[in-house]
């Protein structure tokens, strides 16, 4: 069973989210003061962090940089705001995906459901480029030395390295990773793409693992590819 | 000529310049001639009085000369005569003088009689009245001549006539000439000099006029500039304050102005931030508790199946009615956003075959046949801003399937040079020609005995219109009474680019050959 850290400091929120979450067979842990969450996170050690990044007297996104700093947890934002800069920041910071209130519970469960999924173990030795991607040991492993990924960052990676002849759309970036059925916000795929080249790439202005396809979305690059 | 008009009345500066150049050239001209005109008479005046004495005393003398000669034998008077002659010519050599001797017309008929001039003085020039009036008077008379010599020569002076008596002859008629040229070289000079002197003074006003139309009206063309600035919305400029000239007042007034004016534009600017900070505010701060909200009533609606009718129902209106909350508030926000004008396109090239077909998919997810899609067989592409386009296709569909009674609702998609053109046609309870302005307003029914279409929030076609003209394209809307409805969006293919003519008609085929 999950254990998912709810932070919110709306205390009927708290406790509407740890009902429906429970009725969904996840574990709960309610937070409701900015202050306490890191203590609370270390004592803990949740599987999930959901987190709304306008608590009072806390800064929800240096909250978010906090935790990303000890842990590849996955964070999933709640947010009243979907078009401010805040989200963008959050997502930058390392949150992985966000929920624009008021969502309905289906797509809040459906949506921490993906992000624990767990990656089924598949092709050994998977590549890109001169990466080797150990799924069993969810690491990302170049010339011996391992990368530290999260596991949007990891299950980012292996969708495209599954499938390197494949241009990926972002489209279908966000429903294959994200789990989302809908969606035009593919702003969430640009960060994380962003975020992914920082942490892989030699150079990250001139990716060569990733690979921007213009006016249509990415696709795994790298020696091991043959280019189209 | 054009173009000095145009500068005429452009140009202050010129237009002084001008005006007092022109006045200047009319009044030099005028005191010129005035100096001009006193002068030569005065010099002329002063001529005539020497040239009067001189005549007289030079016909006295010559009388006398006769008077004494011993006139019993004509060759003694011939040579006093020739020798007045010829005198009076040598005596000319520095002043311009000569004469003429004739005799009158009774005296011609003695015996002897003589005639002659000096230095080849043709007797034509002497003026045929002045003659007459020498006969008749014994004393001086004068007229102006004009001098013309047997060699071609001519002159200007005048000439005075007196009576002259050749003892054994008779009456005579002599003339002294006295030449102008000194007098006219004297007035030639003073012309030059004349208008030399207006020139300068011409230059001298118009150099002055230019500077200090400048020194006054570039401050003017200064305050002009800077109150364009103001006027295009750059509210920082203000006009340079040099001394305690009314210039500098113009300048001080003018800046007050400004300052007030920035003033009252950042008060209305701060009292519209707020506003719409508040609605934005507001609009959150309600998502909290909708969110709660929203979830019990799906937690309640899981469990209507054990609910007896009436609390099942209450549980659907529930979660109906927070749905429904839910995007009364999301438009809202957006209303606001727009009111803000803090709507920004976020540009993607989008296939619009593609979005329709998702849309109306997702609209229409039954696929009961009740949608028909003509689209054309290949990707329509254009830059757009898909969440907001997909809105509007959304707002149009459910438009179309919420007032279609049951009939088809049709999209077609084109595309022109230019353009992208979507269009939903119903042909359900359509709208008359009267509600047709209202159309896009907010919170706006059609019907009052109508009942509102469920979940509709009243604000979905003005989003859309507010949409589409982000995008600089149009949005359209056709109806008629029991006919249906037809809207045509009208997209531009690239960002910034002009719409052309639309690929689709707003009107149906079958309406546009009847009216």
């Amino acid at each position: 069973m999950s254990l998912i850290m709810v932070v919110d400091d709306d205390q009927d929120l708290g406790e509407m989210l740890g009902i429906v979450l429970r009725g969904a067979g996840f574990d709960v842990d309610i937070v409701d003061r900015g202050d306490l969450v890191i203590e609370r996170f270390r004592k803990s050690k949740p599987d999930l962090i959901l987190l709304d990044v306008m608590l009072p007297g806390v800064d929800g996104i240096e909250l978010c940089q906090q935790i990303r700093q000890e842990s590849q947890i996955p964070i999933v934002m709640l947010t009243a705001k979907g078009d401010t800069e805040d989200v963008i920041r959050g997502l930058e910071i390392g949150a992985d995906d966000y929920l624009v209130k008021p969502f309905n519970s289906q797509e809040l469960v459906a949506r921490l459901k993906v992000r624990l999924r767990r990656t089924t173990p598949s092709a050994v030795g998977l590549r890109i480029g001169d990466l080797v991607i150990d799924e069993n040991a969810h690491s990302i492993i170049r010339a011996g030395k391992s990368i530290p990924l999260t596991k949007l960052e990891f299950d980012l990676l292996v969708a495209l390295a599954k499938d390197p002849s494949r241009v990926f759309t972002r489209e279908a970036l966000l429903s294959e990773v994200w789990g989302y059925r809908h969606a035009t916000d593919t702003r969430l795929v640009n960060v994380h793409i962003q975020r992914l080249r920082s942490k892989i790439e030699i150079d990250p202005e001139n990716p060569e693992l990733i690979i921007t396809v213009r006016g249509v979305g990415y696709r795994a690059g790298g020696a091991g590819v043959s280019e189209k | 000529m054009r173009a000095i008009a145009l500068r005429w009345r452009r140009s202050l500066a010129w237009r002084v310049t001008t005006t007092i150049l022109v006045l200047s050239v009319i009044v030099i001209s005028l005191v010129g001639t005035t100096i001009y005109n006193q002068l030569s008479q005065g010099i002329f005046n002063e001529k005539l009085n020497t040239s009067i004495y001189d005549a007289t005393t030079t016909t006295r003398s010559a009388q006398l000369q006769l008077a004494l000669a011993p006139y019993e034998r004509q060759t003694t008077v011939a040579k006093i005569v020739g020798d007045i002659l010829s005198t009076t010519s040598v005596e000319s050599a520095g002043t311009g003088r000569d004469v003429a001797l004739l005799p009158f017309p009774v005296t011609a008929r003695q015996k002897f009689t003589f005639k002659g001039t000096s230095n080849q003085l043709s007797l034509n020039s002497i003026p045929i009245g002045l003659r007459s009036g020498v006969r008749a008077h014994s004393t001086p008379q004068w007229d102006r001549a004009t001098m013309v010599y047997a060699d071609g020569k001519i002159d200007s002076g005048i000439v005075v006539g007196n009576q002259l008596i050749i003892p054994n002859s008779g009456r005579y008629e002599f003339y002294v000439f006295f030449s102008l040229k000194q007098q006219s070289d004297t007035l030639n000079l003073i012309i030059r000099n004349l208008v030399i002197a207006g020139l300068a003074l011409l230059l001298f006003i118009a150099l002055l006029t230019f500077l200090l139309t400048r020194q006054v009206i570039s401050p003017l063309r200064e305050a002009a500039r800077i109150a364009e600035q103001l006027a295009s919305g750059d509210l920082e400029q203000r006009m340079e304050v040099r001394g305690d000239s009314e210039i500098a007042r113009l300048a001080l007034a003018f800046n007050d102005m400004a300052v007030s004016l920035n003033q009252q534009i950042s008060r209305l600017e701060n009292l519209s931030r707020l506003q719409q900070r508040f609605v934005s505010d507001v609009s959150h701060e309600l998502r909290t508790p909708l969110t709660t909200i929203r979830m019990a009533a799906q937690v309640i609606d899981e469990a209507k199946s054990t609910f007896d009718p009436v609390l099942a129902r209450s549980a659907e209106l529930l979660v109906a009615q927070t749905e429904r909350f839910e995007n009364l508030l999301a438009d809202l926000l957006e209303v606001s956003r727009f009111d803000a004008q803090a709507a920004i396109l976020d540009i993607q090239r989008i296939d619009i075959n593609e979005l329709v077909r998702r849309t109306s998919d997702y609209l229409d997810p039954h696929d009961d046949r009740s949608i028909h899609l003509h689209l054309p067989l290949h990707s329509v592409w254009v830059e757009a801003d898909a969440r907001r386009i997909e809105r509007i296709l959304r707002n149009l569909i459910t438009n179309a399937i919420d007032h279609r009674e049951g009939g088809p609702v049709e999209i077609t998609v084109a595309e022109s040079e230019h353009n992208v053109a979507v269009s939903v046609r119903d042909y359900g309870v359509g709208f008359s020609q009267k509600d047709r302005p209202f159309l896009f307003e907010r919170f706006w029914r059609a019907d009052p005995s109508r009942s509102r279409i469920r979940g509709g929030t009243g604000l979905g076609l003005a989003i859309s219109l507010e949409d589409a003209t982000l995008h600089q394209g149009t949005l359209e809307a056709w109806g008629m009474p029991g006919k249906g409805a037809n809207f045509l969006l009208n997209l531009p293919k690239r960002v910034g680019d002009a719409l052309g003519a639309s690929p689709l008609p707003l009107v149906p085929e079958e309406f546009t050959t009847t009216e």
